[in-house]
C-alpha cells in the first residue's frame, strides 16, 4: 500500500508543470464563477434598500443590516407571516412526497433489481423515459385532472405530481443500490428460515440505508425545488410554495432586491445545509446507473 | 436487452407463437412478483398514462378559450399545420437549438475540465467540488433572481464591473437586448448546470485503471497522450449519458428563461417550452399548445431512446 | 441423516437448458462432489435442490419427502456459499443465531447452540466482530458455523473454498474432509476444481453443457472415463487425446495418424476399435502411462520435444507428435532436452479408445 502511493507519487513528481497550472488557474476561475454571484447576493441582502440602488454600486455595503431577514423571520409582521408560511408549506411538501416516494420505490426497485418477469425490461423503460417528458407537456392535462380530482389549490396537488414524476428517479437509484447487494445474502436468508418477505425486510432493508437516503435526498431537493406546477395548480396565497411565493412577493415589493435576495438565500438555506451534510450520498446518487466498470 | 425481452413480451411475431402459451404461464408464475411494482405503476398509469393520452387527444381539437372541453371541435391536423406555417415557429425552433446546444456543449467542457482538474488529489479538494457544486442544488427559481440583479440594466454590478475594467462606457443592458439576451441566459444555465457534468465524470474517471495509465506511462505516452488514449475512451459512456442527461434537460427547461425574461424581449429569448406554456395559459390555445408539446414529445422520445441506450448497454450482461 | 434423490430434473432459462433431464441419487451420509467446468449446470443444479429457484420439471426427494414445492427454509438443508454470504450488518455471534431465530428456538438454547458450533470450528474469540473485520478463512469457518448450528439433513456447499488462497484452499479441504468423517452428513459440493473433488469425494458427479455425464466413485472416473470430456477434465496434467484413424493390415489392427505416425493395437485393444461408428476415434493416454525411448523401437511413435517442465518429484515433457501434443512424466533424472527426438510408447493395456464420431468410450465387445 504505502509501496503504491510511494511510486504513484514519484511518478507525478516528475511534473509537466504546464498542465497542473492550466488546470489550477482553470480551477479559480470556475470557483470565481461559482462563488461570485452568490457573493453578491449574501452583500445585497445586508444592504439598505438605497444602498442597493446606487451607481456605482457599493462593492461592500457601507451600512450593512440585518433588518432583511429581521424582516422575513418576524411572524409578528405581515412579510414575515407570508413568508413563513410559504417555507413551511415548502417543507410540508417536500417532506410528504419525500416519505411517500421511498415507500413506494422502494418495493418496486426491488423486484426491478430481482425478479425476471415478463415485461420488466418493458416495465423498466417506461418507467426511465418517464425522464424524458418535458413538465410542461403535463402541466395541462394534469390541471384538469386535478380539477376533476377536487386537488386545485391542495398541497395534494403538488404531493401526487412530484411523486410521480420523482419515483422513477428514486426507482432508478434504488434499483442501482440493490444490486450491489449479493442476492446470496436473500438466499442464505432464505435456507437459514427466512420468508422471501422476512429475508427483503430483515436482511436488504438494513443494507440498503445509504441508497434510501440518497434517494431522499434527491427527492426532498428535487420537491422542494420544484416550480412549474406549484405555479400552475396554486393560486392561493395560502397554500404557495416557496419558488411561487416569492416571485408574489417580488411583484408586490417590485424594486425590494435586497430584500427579494434575502429571501432567496433563506430559501436556500435549507437544501444546501441538507446538501453539504449529505455530500457524499448525494454525489453518489447523481452518479448511480450513469457510470459502471 | 430491449430487444430480446420485448421479443418474449410482445410475441406477435407468428414464429414466435410457440412461446406464447409459455408467455401467459410465465406472467402467472410471476403473479407475486408484480405485487411489488404494482404501486409504483398504478401512479404511473394514471399521472403519467393519462396526460399523455389526453394531450395526444387534444392536439387534434379546436378549443375554446374557456377551458369547456365539451366544446371543443375536432380539426385533425390543422394545429400542426398551423404550427409548421407559423411564422415564430422557425425563430422558436432555432432559439431552442442555440439554448440547447449552446448550454449543454459549454457546461459538459466546463464539467470536463473541471473533472479532470479535479482528478487528482489535494489539499481542499473535497471544499472544493462541494462549493461548485452548490448551484447544481439550489433552485432555479433563486438563481434566475439572483442573475436578474447582477444583469439589472442599471444597477447590475456585471455592467457596473464592466465599466469599471473599461470594456464599456456604459452599464450593459443584458436582458432587453435582442442580441445579448439568450447568451446571457445561456450563461445562468451554465452556472446552474456545468457541476452536474463534473460530477458524472469525475465519477467516470474513478472507473479509469491506474494500471492501464501506468502501462502508457511506461509505454511512452506523453499527459495528452495518456489522456486521449486511455481516459478518454473510458469515458466515452459516462460522457454519452452526460450529454443526453443535459441535452434533456435543457430542452426541457423553463424556469431561468420564464422567470428572467418570459421569453422576450419580443420573443428574442422564446424557446419552445416557454412558447408552449404562453400559448396554453397565456392565450388559452389548448389545442395548439397540445400539438406543440406532441411535437416536443417526439424530439424527446428520440432522445430518450438513446439515452436508455447509452445507459443499459452495461446492464444486458448483468441480467444473464 | 437423508438421502437425496434427482429424478429427471430440468431448468431451463428461455431457449437455454442449463440442467438438461439430471438423475442422480446421494447416499445417506455420503459426500457427493458435483464438478465440471463452469457453466456446466453444476451450481444451477444445486439451487434446485436448495429451492432457491424454481425447477422446469423433474423431481427432487430429500430424506423421502417430495420437495418440489418446498420453500427453502422447509427442507431441512444448510448452505455455504462461495463468497459466504455472511450478514455484513450483523456480528459473527448474530450470523449464527440467525437461522436458529428464524425457527424460534429459545434464547437459551440458541446460546448453547452457537457457543457449541463456535467452540468446535475455533471461532469463540470471533464473536463480536463484524464480518468484514475476518480475514477469508475466519469467513469461511463463520460461514460453515451458520450451516453447522442448525444440524439439518444436507450441506450443500458452492465452492466454498475458491475464495481462499491456495495454502488456505489446501488446509481448509483437509478440515472440510475432517469434518465430514466426523459427522457423517449428507453433503452436496459444488466444484470446478477437479483435485478438490477427487481428493473429498466418496462420489463424483461430474457435469457439462447440463448434462451429467458421469457419476461414480473418484478413483473409477479416473479409471474409465465414459468419454472425451470427463477423460479430459479429470486428471491433472489432462488425459492426453489424440484424434486418429483406424486401419486394417490383414489380422492386425494400426493406428494412424494424419501426421503419418502409427502403431499396432493388442488385439483386445483392436476389438474397441473396430467397434467405432466409423473409423475415426481418440486416443487417449495419461502422462504416467507413456514411456520415452531415445530411439526407435518396435511399437513407438516418432515425436519431438516440445516443452519441458520440472517439478520437482517429477517432470513432464510435451512431446509434438506431428501436430498433436501429449503429455508424458519423466523421472527428473532423466536426460531430455527441447526439440530433441523421441519416440513414444503407449501401454497398451492402459491406453483409452474412444469413439471418434459419439466420444464415448469403446469397450470390448
Amino acid at each position: 500500500m504505502t509501496d503504491a502511493t510511494f511510486s504513484s507519487r514519484a511518478i507525478t513528481k516528475r511534473p509537466i508543470d504546464w498542465w497542473r497550472w492550466s488546470g489550477r488557474v482553470f480551477l479559480v476561475f470556475l470557483l470565481l464563477f461559482t462563488v461570485l454571484p452568490m457573493v453578491w447576493m449574501v452583500l445585497t441582502s445586508i444592504k439598505t434598500q438605497f444602498a442597493a440602488m446606487q451607481y456605482p454600486p457599493q462593492w461592500w455595503p457601507a451600512e450593512p443590516t440585518l433588518q432583511n431577514y429581521a424582516r422575513l423571520l418576524d411572524p409578528s409582521n405581515s412579510v414575515g407571516q407570508e413568508f413563513l408560511r410559504y417555507f413551511w408549506n415548502s417543507f410540508y411538501v417536500a417532506l410528504t412526497t419525500t416519505v411517500i416516494g421511498v415507500v413506494v420505490a422502494v418495493p418496486a426497485a426491488y423486484a426491478f433489481s430481482r425478479f425476471r418477469f415478463p415485461g420488466r425490461t418493458f416495465l423498466f423503460f417506461s418507467v426511465l423515459l418517464r425522464n424524458m417528458f418535458p413538465a410542461v407537456v403535463f402541466l395541462m392535462p394534469l390541471f384538469l385532472l386535478m380539477r376533476w380530482l377536487g386537488l386545485v389549490n391542495t398541497h395534494g396537488s403538488l404531493i401526487l405530481t412530484y411523486l410521480t414524476f420523482g419515483l422513477p428517479l428514486s426507482i432508478w437509484l434504488l434499483k442501482g443500490f440493490y444490486d450491489n447487494i449479493p442476492i446470496q445474502l436473500e438466499q442464505a436468508a432464505r435456507i437459514d428460515g427466512a420468508t422471501r418477505f422476512q429475508a427483503f425486510i430483515l436482511i436488504v432493508m438494513p443494507l440498503s440505508s445509504p441508497g434510501i437516503i440518497a434517494t431522499s435526498i434527491f427527492s426532498f431537493i428535487g420537491a422542494w425545488n420544484e416550480y412549474v406546477y406549484a405555479y400552475t395548480f396554486l393560486s392561493k396565497q395560502e397554500s404557495m410554495t416557496l419558488p411561487v411565493g416569492i416571485q408574489r412577493f417580488f411583484t408586490e415589493f417590485a424594486t425590494d432586491w435586497p430584500g427579494l435576495m434575502a429571501a432567496t438565500f433563506l430559501m436556500s438555506v435549507p437544501v444546501v445545509v441538507l446538501f453539504l451534510v449529505l455530500q457524499k450520498y448525494f454525489v453518489r446518487a447523481l452518479t448511480e446507473g450513469a457510470v459502471k466498470n | 436487452m430491449s430487444t430480446v425481452t420485448g421479443q418474449a413480451a410482445f410475441a406477435g411475431d407468428p414464429a414466435v407463437s410457440p412461446r406464447r402459451a409459455g408467455l401467459l404461464r410465465r406472467i402467472v408464475n410471476h403473479r407475486a412478483d408484480y405485487l411489488y411494482v404494482l404501486p409504483a405503476i398504478v401512479v404511473m398509469l394514471v399521472v403519467i398514462g393519462y396526460p399523455i393520452y389526453y394531450t395526444i387527444e387534444l392536439s387534434l381539437f379546436k378549443t375554446p378559450p374557456n377551458l369547456q372541453m365539451k366544446d371543443k371541435i375536432f380539426v385533425g391536423l390543422d394545429n400542426y399545420v398551423t404550427i409548421l406555417r407559423s411564422a415564430s415557429f422557425r425563430d422558436v425552433t432555432l432559439n431552442t437549438l442555440i439554448w440547447t446546444a449552446g448550454s449543454t456543449l459549454f457546461a459538459f467542457l466546463l464539467g470536463l475540465g473541471a473533472a479532470l482538474s479535479l482528478h487528482r488529489e489535494f489539499m481542499g479538494r473535497g471544499v472544493l467540488r462541494a462549493l461548485l457544486l452548490i448551484p447544481y442544488v439550489v433552485s432555479a427559481v433563486a438563481a434566475s433572481y439572483v442573475w436578474k440583479w447582477l444583469y439589472h440594466s442599471d444597477f447590475g454590478v456585471i455592467g457596473a464591473l464592466a465599466v469599471q475594467f473599461q470594456l464599456s462606457d456604459r452599464p450593459i443592458n443584458f436582458l432587453d437586448n435582442l442580441h445579448s439576451v439568450l447568451p446571457s441566459l445561456i450563461v445562468v444555465n451554465i452556472w446552474k448546470e456545468f457541476s452536474f457534468a463534473m460530477i458524472m465524470l469525475m465519477a467516470g474517471l474513478q472507473t479509469v485503471p491506474d494500471q492501464l495509465l501506468r502501462a502508457a506511462q511506461v509505454d511512452g505516452a506523453n499527459a495528452w497522450q495518456r489522456f486521449w488514449h486511455v481516459t478518454f475512451p473510458h469515458l466515452k459512456s459516462v460522457s454519452m449519458v452526460t450529454v443526453l442527461l443535459l441535452m434533456v434537460a435543457n430542452f426541457n427547461s423553463f424556469i431561468i428563461p420564464w422567470i428572467m425574461t418570459g421569453g422576450g424581449p419580443a420573443g428574442a429569448s422564446d424557446i419552445w417550452i416557454t412558447q408552449i406554456y404562453n400559448l396554453a395559459f397565456g392565450r388559452q390555445r389548448y389545442g395548439v399548445a397540445s400539438a406543440y408539446s406532441v411535437i416536443l414529445f417526439i424530439v424527446m422520445m428520440t432522445l430518450g431512446y438513446f439515452y436508455v441506450r447509452a445507459l443499459t448497454r452495461g446492464d444486458e450482461a448483468r441480467a444473464g | 441423516m437423508a438421502e437425496v434423490v434427482l429424478k429427471e430434473v430440468v431448468k431451463h432459462y428461455g431457449a437455454h437448458i442449463a440442467v438438461n433431464h439430471v438423475s442422480l441419487t446421494v447416499g445417506d451420509g455420503e459426500f457427493v462432489a458435483l464438478v465440471g467446468p463452469s457453466g456446466c449446470g453444476k451450481t444451477t443444479t444445486l439451487n434446485l435442490v436448495a429451492g432457491l429457484i424454481p425447477m422446469s420439471g423433474g423431481e427432487i426427494h430429500i430424506a423421502d419427502r417430495l420437495v418440489n414445492d418446498l420453500d427453502p427454509k422447509d427442507r431441512d438443508i444448510a448452505m455455504v456459499f462461495q463468497n459466504y454470504a455472511l450478514y455484513p450488518n450483523k456480528s459473527v455471534y448474530k450470523n449464527l443465531a440467525f437461522p436458529l431465530q428464524m425457527r424460534k428456538l429459545a434464547k437459551p438454547d440458541i446460546d448453547a447452540k452457537v457457543k457449541e458450533a463456535a467452540r468446535v470450528l475455533d471461532i469463540t474469540h470471533l464473536l463480536e466482530r463484524r464480518p468484514r473485520e475476518l480475514s477469508g478463512g475466519q469467513q469461511q469457518r463463520v460461514a460453515l458455523g451458520r450451516a453447522l448450528v442448525r444440524d439439518p439433513a444436507v450441506f450443500l456447499m458452492d465452492e466454498p473454498l475458491s475464495n481462499l488462497d491456495a495454502k488456505l484452499r489446501v488446509q481448509m479441504r483437509s478440515e472440510l474432509k475432517r469434518f465430514h468423517q466426523d459427522l457423517h452428513t449428507t453433503v452436496i459440493y459444488v466444484t470446478h476444481d477437479q483435485l478438490e473433488a477427487v481428493t473429498m469425494a466418496d462420489k463424483m458427479a461430474v457435469m457439462s453443457g447440463g448434462f451429467l455425464q458421469q457419476y461414480d466413485a473418484p478413483d473409477m472416473v479416473f479409471a474409465k472415463p465414459v468419454n472425451t470430456f470427463v477423460a479430459g477434465f479429470i486428471g491433472s496434467p489432462a488425459m492426453s487425446l489424440v484424434p486418429v484413424q483406424v486401419v486394417r493390415k490383414g489380422d492386425a489392427v494400426w493406428l494412424r495418424s494424419v501426421d503419418g505416425w502409427e502403431f499396432e493395437l493388442s488385439a483386445e485393444n483392436g476389438h474397441k476399435a473396430l467397434s467405432a461408428t466409423s473409423d475415426k476415434v481418440v486416443l487417449g493416454a495419461r502422462h504416467s502411462t507413456l514411456r520415452i525411448h531415445k530411439s526407435a523401437e518396435p511399437g513407438t511413435v516418432p515425436g519431438r520435444v516440445y516443452i519441458v517442465e520440472p517439478t520437482g518429484d517429477v517432470t513432464f515433457a510435451q512431446v509434438k507428435l506431428g501436430a498433436s501434443i501429449i503429455i508424458v512424466s519423466l523421472d527428473p533424472h532423466f536426460p531430455i532436452a527441447p526439440d530433441e527426438p523421441v519416440f513414444v510408447e503407449f501401454n497398451q493395456n492402459k491406453l483409452h479408445l474412444f469413439d471418434g464420431e459419439t466420444q464415448m468410450a469403446l469397450a470390448a465387445a
